[in-house]
């Protein structure tokens, strides 16, 4: 595992990036191929929009040129062969950070909620109090 | 050192002529003295080609499903997808309609009756016959009962730029006021284009199902026999010929197509590299 790439990626996680983690998750749920990932992308519940063909196999090949996944052709048994992506050491290590990142994220977003339904209620109030 | 009189014969879509010139140009510095013998085609009319007895090493299409429908096993025993597309709708700027048409109007840009639209010949190459599926996709997308219908109607009869050349140069020189091309091909010439709804632009295998509903009826490889091909995502296959003399060699092409290199070169020719 490389330590040093990882806590760089905790750094700079840009959320546009949130795709990254989607695909290593799946790919740490099984080895698959891009054509079957896009599939699997697009019925997860937590996809956050719509993936299209050119992200999904341009975000692979970032991953696999940086070790957070590894990829061989693998001959088809009854079509094409295809290339076959699965989760690196690495990998497993960046989808932590990226857990750790998003549990952080929800956090930060349920405090934004609490406040922001606070704020509603005492607008709710100082309407009241008016009428 | 390759001995000089290997020469290596390569049958491929006529949409992936620049990314073969590319890949062969890095080939040949490492392999000096090895000859190619390169054959642009409709991917239809190229399987034909190996079917009826012609020869070759290297086999890549602009259709994966056609090796299995007419390839697989008596002529090429393994083939992998590398690289993938959509189709859009390329025009130039002197185009009837080119300065409104968007992704919202463009079936009644295109169904005005000054403008002119084309389309490749669908029994022999992958791109006709994928606008054909285009159409019919569009009529459900968009909810326009009979839109197949009108713009086959509509459209200029398909033999008139039967291949993939014949369309481009056509848009090219302004000939047609639009054409459905890969959007590779669009890039390629440096020509204006819309992109379709992921939903009718054959792209995206998340809608693999919803493209299956659009069928094509085509010239199979029995003559005078016909055969339906369903909607599919595009994806552009290469396989090795089972006779090939230099197997080695054809392997290394395909190594190098599908490796790094292959897959910047796909890139920078527009396709999206599997």
């Amino acid at each position: 595992m490389n330590e040093e790439k990882v806590s760089e990626s905790e750094l700079t996680i840009p959320i546009e990036r949130s795709i990254q983690a989607e695909l290593l998750l799946l790919l740490g749920q099984r080895p698959s191929h891009g054509y079957e990932l896009i599939q699997r992308l697009n019925e997860a519940d937590f996809k956050s929009g719509e993936a299209d063909a050119a992200t999904v196999y341009r975000n692979l090949r970032r991953m696999d040129k940086e070790g957070f996944i590894k990829s061989h052709w693998e001959v088809g048994e009854s079509g094409p062969g295809r290339r076959l992506y699965k989760l690196t050491p690495q990998g497993e290590a960046s989808l932590k950070v990226w857990a750790k990142y998003i549990a952080q994220q929800k956090v930060t977003l349920e405090n934004f909620l609490q406040a922001y339904l606070q704020f509603e209620a005492s607008l709710t109030e100082r309407e009241e109090g008016a009428t | 050192m390759i001995g000089s009189q290997k020469t290596l014969r390569i049958i491929y879509a006529a949409a992936l002529q620049q990314v073969m010139e590319k890949c062969l140009e890095q080939f040949s510095i490492q392999n000096p003295g090895l000859k190619f013998e390169m054959n642009g085609v409709g991917s239809r009319e190229g399987a034909k080609r190996l079917l009826s007895g012609e020869e070759y090493d290297i086999i890549a299409l602009a259709d994966q499903a056609l090796f299995a429908e007419l390839l697989v096993p008596n002529l090429v025993e393994d083939y992998f997808v590398f690289a993938a597309d959509q189709i859009v709708i390329g025009y130039n700027h002197s185009s009837r309609g080119s300065k409104e048409i968007t992704q919202e109007n463009w079936v009644d840009t295109l169904l005005k009756p000054q403008v002119g639209f084309a389309r490749s010949d669908h029994h022999l190459v992958p791109r006709g016959y994928r606008t054909l599926m285009v159409w019919q996709l569009a009529e459900l997308f968009y909810d326009r009962p009979g839109l197949y219908s009108t713009m086959e109607a509509a459209c200029i009869p398909y033999s008139t730029y039967p291949k993939s050349l014949d369309l481009s140069s056509a848009l090219f020189q302004g000939k047609v006021d639009y054409a459905f091309l890969y959007s590779s091909e669009a890039k390629q010439l440096g020509l204006p284009y819309i992109v379709l709804p992921s939903k009718i632009n054959l792209s995206n295998p998340a809608y693999a199902k919803f493209y299956d509903q659009a069928s094509v009826t085509v010239e199979s490889k029995i003559p005078g026999k016909n055969v339906i091909i369903h909607g599919n995502p595009i994806e552009f296959a290469i396989g090795l010929a089972k006779d090939s003399q230099h197997l080695e060699l054809a392997q290394s092409f395909v190594d190098l197509l599908t490796g790094p290199e292959g897959s910047s070169t796909i890139e920078e020719c527009g396709l999206i590299p599997c």
